[in-house]
């Protein structure tokens, strides 16, 4: 055997990386024991079914059937835009830096900028995926358009892939540049702040767009390009169709060339000017922590909320209040878990917020205005839900044999304290917040609107264990990406439009205070069951 | 081989690895010793080329670490103490993975890897269709050492290699990295099974708190600080008899 082999038939080290990257992201980074055949269908099968949800809901373009190309174009990438920037988002953490990696790759001989590009290869591939099956009856609808026609499908596709570059870019971009400015020290800090701001900013930009569409769609296309459509990403790609497959209008034209020249500015910075610092990143991952002296800190506050009077008569045992104290230390610490549920439940905050505003600026619709509150209120109330399913999963799932070698029948006392800790914190102040813009904004006899949504927090929250089974950090994020879980918390959605309808419906009607009687009732029949069910709940035999 | 001169790293105002210096020529073995937290794996990161040093150089094979990493990586192997793998990739997968990043041809790296499953007891079977998550630990860290070997580089670096290897494992390992050091490959060696280092390296460095503490052939260290043993020696030079004396007190609270 020769010590440095000649590089004759194998594939180049690029290939070989995204080849690998694609695999792992599609089986997950871990398995649980399983064989070839199975695991596959952990994470590629889920990702199928999401592709064919994505598809259904392409459907939706066909209420533009024969409307202008910049109407529908405008629409199709706002939503585009928001399937991508929640993909790019969630996934790039992960996949960009995993700590675990770099002691599997780091010391083989491939460059920091192979890596880089294979990863981003992936996350490109993989959102054309999405924006191709978000975009498919698009494409069909473009073409029968007011002035669409044949070339549409064509350019839509075109102004699409630049549109997954400009995303995967723009959060490539964010972390490279948190990485230079502000230090591995804060990077993790940062990461997660930086993917829940996008994630909202997607959630509110893409409602904005998708709804000044909708209103204005009936208008001759040249009225939609008001100022601000030059300032939005999805625009500029509807600008692109338009300009070359539909009106031809000068101002689409305008607005493609902001979004190639964009696109091309945030491709350069991210993948050229700042690619070394990739690599600084990556090693910044695998290195020891320096010591912070400020962390013990910030746990004795947690434990001596959980030793305080309010806490300790909810969660009587100590196992709960170790689920209390457990699951807000992963909320608060672990990079992991904060990047998997802050971006998830952005837009559960971002979505009640923009109804409020709507509501409130309705000139005159006062039942749409108390809906909003309601709704708003209810929506919150969700948040356990998908945050107690989402905190089931975590890289250190193995942990979890902890819980089942301690002396305990079941999961229902550690599950208790999690559904405690993720009411008081984030869910109780982030209704708080509501509530204050509520009390300034709209009175403070509105503040009864919110009861409703407060009073179904707790069966909210017990959801996830009664009909997932959730234990926290119990599993591996792979099961994580689940279309299942995206159906879930559609029928928790309705449930919470039905709530929030009835409830500003008692409003109107002067029924509310029997309302909110008849609801409290209702839950707390709902929770004693759910709790007795709980209670006989014993551990499954560990893999 | 390796050439390390004044190397150091810091963490802000933390020291890991302060001044370090030696040099190991061609088919040596080198014990790497030190307590935890003494700066072992940040050396070996360092000569990796996976973590930049703070000050100082080194040269593996003629080639700086810091200028050259990828002429640098082509030429070592590594077994981190992690023993880190892509758990859904089957054994096979992985190796094959592995091999094309060092350039080796499918049908070049599949002998290969055939020799070494057929030397760790591995089962072609298990190989080709298990994902790495479902291997036990020590079936895991064979792979991770095969994947280090497969290469067939000048110098290999081996952090803890033998957690998780049974005995017999264990045995033909060490036999295995002697063949190979008599073969002029260069082996740093670092462990806390003393007794194992003892008698399979050439040489000993123990280093603490980042700093050398002592460099040279086991049985002259022993004989120079009086130790009767390497294990003595070590507890004696990182202030372990300390640790000894609380770990009986520490135990006696324990009884009733």
């Amino acid at each position: 055997m020769s010590a440095i082999p000649a590089k004759t038939k194998a594939a180049p080290a690029a290939t070989t990386l995204r080849r690998l990257f694609l695999t792992v992201f599609l089986r997950g980074h871990t398995s649980r024991g399983l064989s070839k055949e199975t695991v596959p269908r952990s994470v590629g099968q889920k990702l199928a079914l999401t592709l064919l949800l994505y598809a259904a809901l392409s459907l939706v373009a066909l209420i533009f059937i024969g409307r202008p190309v910049f109407a529908l174009s405008a629409y199709l990438h706002a939503m585009t835009f928001l399937f991508l920037g929640m993909f790019v988002t969630v996934s790039a953490g992960e996949m960009l830096f995993n700590k675990e990696e770099s002691d599997v790759l780091m010391h083989r001989p491939v460059t920091s900028k192979d890596l880089l590009w294979a990863k981003i290869g992936v996350l490109t591939q993989v959102s054309l995926w999405i924006a191709g099956a978000a975009n498919l009856a698009g494409f069909f609808v473009g073409v029968g358009a007011e002035d669409g026609g044949w070339l549409f499908p064509i350019v839509h596709a075109l102004s699409t892939g630049v549109e997954a570059l400009l995303c995967t870019g723009c959060v490539v971009l964010t972390y490279q540049l948190c990485l230079r400015w502000f230090g591995r020290e804060r990077l993790e800090n940062l990461m997660t702040t930086m993917q829940v701001l996008v994630m909202v900013a997607m959630t509110v930009g893409s409602q904005l767009m998708s709804r000044e569409v909708a209103t204005l769609q009936a208008i001759a296309s040249a009225d939609l390009k008001v100022w601000w459509m030059f300032l939005v990403p999805p625009a500029w790609f509807a600008g692109l169709d338009d300009a070359v497959a539909g009106s031809h209008a000068p101002s689409s034209a305008a607005m493609g060339a902001i979004g190639i020249l964009a696109t091309g500015l945030v491709l350069w910075f991210a993948f050229t000017k700042l690619a070394e610092s990739y690599q600084t990143g990556l090693q910044a991952m695998s290195e020891a922590p320096a010591p912070r002296p400020e962390r013990p800190r910030r746990l004795e506050w947690l434990n001596r909320l959980a030793a305080g009077g309010l806490v300790r008569r909810a969660l009587k045992s100590p196992v709960e209040r170790a689920g209390f104290i457990l699951t807000i230390a992963y909320l608060l610490r672990d990079r992991d878990v904060k990047l998997r549920v802050y971006p998830g439940i952005a837009p559960i905050f971002a979505m009640p917020a923009i109804i409020m505003l709507n509501g409130h600026g309705g000139k005159g619709l006062a039942e749409f205005a108390a809906f909003g509150i309601c709704f708003a209120g209810v929506f919150v109330a969700l948040t356990p839900t998908l945050i107690l399913d989402l905190l089931s999963y975590t890289q250190q799932w193995r942990a979890a044999e902890v819980f089942q070698i301690a002396p305990t029948r079941g999961p229902w006392a550690l599950q208790r304290g999690a559904q405690l800790a993720v009411i008081a914190f984030p869910c109780l102040p982030m209704l708080a917040i509501f509530g204050v813009y509520v009390g300034i904004a709209q009175g403070p006899k509105n503040l009864l609107l919110l009861l409703p949504g407060v009073l179904s927090m707790p069966p909210y929250a017990l959801m996830p264990a009664l009909v997932g089974g959730a234990v926290p950090l119990s599993k591996p994020n792979e099961e994580a990406k689940s279309a299942g879980r995206s159906l879930k918390m559609m029928g928790a959605m309705l449930m919470a439009f039905v709530l929030a309808g009835f409830g500003s419906l008692a409003w109107y009607t002067g029924w509310f205070t029997y309302f909110l009687l008849a609801e409290a009732a209702m839950i707390a029949l709902a929770c004693w069951f759910a709790d007795s069910v709980l209670r006989q709940v014993r551990w499954k035999p560990l893999d | 081989m390796l050439s390390v001169k004044h190397l150091s790293k810091r963490f802000g105002a933390q020291v890991a690895v302060d001044d370090l210096s030696f040099e190991v020529p061609a088919g040596q073995i080198v014990g790497f010793l030190g307590p935890n937290g003494a700066g072992k794996t940040t050396t070996l990161r360092m000569l990796t080329g996976m973590t930049q040093p703070t000050g100082g150089t080194a040269t593996v094979c003629g080639f700086d670490v810091l200028s050259q990493t990828i002429e640098v990586k082509q030429r070592i192997g590594f077994v981190p103490e992690s023993g880190a793998v892509y758990e859904s990739l089957t054994g096979l997968e992985f190796l094959e993975m592995i091999a094309a990043l060092y350039g080796i041809p499918q049908e070049t790296a599949r002998p290969r890897i055939e020799q070494f499953i057929s030397f760790f007891d591995l089962s072609m079977d298990t190989l080709k269709n298990k994902m790495l998550g479902a291997y036990s630990k020590g079936m895991r860290r064979k792979v991770v050492i095969t994947s280090a070997l497969l290469h067939n580089p000048p110098v290999v670096f081996f952090d803890e290699p033998l957690e998780g290897l049974d005995a017999n494992a264990s045995v033909g390992f060490k036999t295995l990295i002697q063949t190979l050091a008599h073969e002029g490959k260069t082996i740093i060696y670092s462990s806390h099974i003393l007794d194992v280092v003892e008698r399979v390296c050439d040489r000993v460095i123990i280093i603490d708190k980042g700093k050398l503490l002592v460099d040279g052939p086991a049985d002259e260290l022993v004989a120079a600080h009086n130790s009767g043993t390497l294990e003595r020696l070590f507890i004696q030079l990182t202030g372990g008899e300390q640790l000894e004396r609380r770990a009986e007190d520490f135990a006696k609270t324990f009884l009733p």
